[in-house]
């Protein structure tokens, strides 16, 4: 019986430690990106941070994903010769956007402070600058990652944001006002791939 | 300039970027009741039109302030910045902040948040003493960091919804509840309720001074939203909403409203 007890503690403990080092696993996904973009962040260059930057989102952004969420309603609206502009411009794009909102932490480290798990794939990971400068205007600033877990258990970066504002969710609302504003697919979607090439310099 | 022009020019700079400042600057400064979660849900294009139906005004009155903000307030921003120091401008920045202490009290006390109200008062005192009359934050570096309260957040926290998304002449982004609350805020300000020229001169050169120094660190944001948006007008009423969802509650975060992600049948093919 001793022995009984003794077994299903210990079943109960490993079910907890193992709960706990899931949680963990996000966290230190993002604290490892976080780690290689300290250096990048400390170039000297815009465009050595720039390059930095773009060779992170490359390897930890779920492009793919976030392409089709930022189209909302229209995600499956875009007929195949769209969609062959599109992909490439969205990425394209997303990655400059992150070039910029990023550098603006030139200099800094940026440091886990927790995570909520939205739902076991969906966790949302904080971070902020580890020892500020007093009077930093990022000091209080959390830095948000939304990390998705794909169906193989693969860990990705589908959006970020700072106190509670988010990328994605801005593209959303622009993506989509600028298709609606066009008149809607197709055409609006026409309209849209110009507007991407143009901010992209395509 | 005759006496009404630099009346008006004052306003004008003050006001621009007053409501959206708020929210901008709180990139860095928003609870989620039930109520708050329709503000700023993912306005997507099916969405926006339910937050958004005034969205032809809106964009005319979003016109009309940029231009104004191109031609006095940027401007006046600019050489903010030239003339003075960083650290003058965040003294200035914090004798301002000070000066909005009554009405954060008040809505602090008609929220009932008592606590919050507590810090508030102390802030007040201690900044105004020892804080050289608001210039410096020693209440900050003791641990009573500051924090923003308007009527329009006590509404929401009342329950009340933010209605449609409305763009003020001169005052920018808001909502219809935020800018009634707005109105209401002008009216809990001790000096709008003093009629001499002394008070009425001190209204005019706080709001224009508020103004720049809101606009100010708002410089390169601003700039950085122009440059990558596809539509300004969608993004900064995106920003705006987002932002002052959080401000509504109090800085506290809440994740599950946010729009999921993953589970569309559109991203199958991904997996």
């Amino acid at each position: 019986m001793k022995f009984f007890k003794a077994f299903l503690g210990g079943v109960a403990a490993l079910g907890i430690f193992s709960a706990a080092a899931a949680g963990d696993e996000e966290e230190l996904f993002v604290q490892g990106i976080l780690d290689q973009a300290e250096p990048h962040l400390a170039a000297p260059t815009e465009k050595e941070r720039f390059d930095g930057i773009a060779e992170l989102v490359d390897e930890y952004v779920d492009m793919r994903r976030v392409s089709r969420f930022v189209l909302g309603q229209y995600a499956r609206k875009l007929t195949d010769e769209q969609r062959a502009a599109y992909d490439p411009l969205f990425r394209k794009y997303a990655t400059q956007v992150y070039q910029n909102i990023l550098s603006e932490y030139a200099g800094e480290k940026l440091a886990v402070t927790g995570s909520v798990d939205r739902s076991e794939r969906d966790i949302i990971v904080n971070s902020k600058i580890a020892n500020a400068r007093p009077g930093s205007d990022f000091a209080d600033t959390v830095v948000h990652w939304r990390v998705y877990r794909n169906r193989d258990g693969a860990l990705a970066i589908v959006d970020a944001g700072a106190d509670n504002v988010w990328l994605a969710l801005e593209q959303r609302t622009t993506f989509g006002s600028v298709i609606a504003n066009n008149g809607g697919p197709p055409a609006g979607i026409d309209a849209l791939i110009t507007e991407l090439a143009e901010k992209t310099g395509d | 300039m005759p006496k009404g022009l630099i009346k008006f020019a004052a306003m004008a700079a003050c006001a621009v970027f007053v409501l959206p400042a708020s929210a901008m600057a709180q990139l860095s400064d928003i609870e989620d009741t039930e109520a708050i979660v329709a503000d700023a849900e993912a306005v997507s294009a099916e969405e926006g039109a339910a937050v958004d139906p005034w969205e032809g005004f809106n964009r005319k009155m979003f016109g009309l302030n940029n231009a104004i903000d191109g031609v006095v307030l940027a401007p006046a921003a600019q050489l903010y910045r030239a003339v003075t120091f960083k650290k003058q401008r965040r003294g200035i920045r914090n004798f301002l902040d000070n000066l909005k202490t009554p009405v954060v009290l008040i809505n602090d006390l008609l929220q009932g948040e008592f606590k919050r109200a507590g810090n508030t008062a102390s802030r007040f005192v201690i900044n105004t003493t020892v804080g050289f009359g608001g210039m410096g934050d020693p209440a900050e570096r003791i641990g009573i960091p500051q924090h923003s309260e308007d009527f329009g957040q006590t509404l929401a926290v009342w329950g009340v919804d933010s209605g449609p998304y409305l763009i003020l002449p001169v005052f920018g982004p808001s909502t219809l509840r935020d800018g009634f609350g707005a109105g209401t805020g002008l009216a809990m300000d001790p000096a709008i309720w003093i009629r001499t020229d002394a008070a009425s001169l001190f209204r005019y050169s706080r709001a224009g001074v508020s103004g720049i120094s809101i606009r100010e660190p708002l410089i390169e944001p601003l700039e950085e939203i122009r440059a990558n948006s596809l539509d300004e007008y969608a993004s900064f009423r995106s920003f705006y909403l987002q932002a002052r969802k959080r401000e509504i509650a109090n800085g506290r975060t809440n994740f599950d409203d946010l729009p999921d992600i993953g589970d569309f049948e559109e991203f199958d093919d991904l997996e």
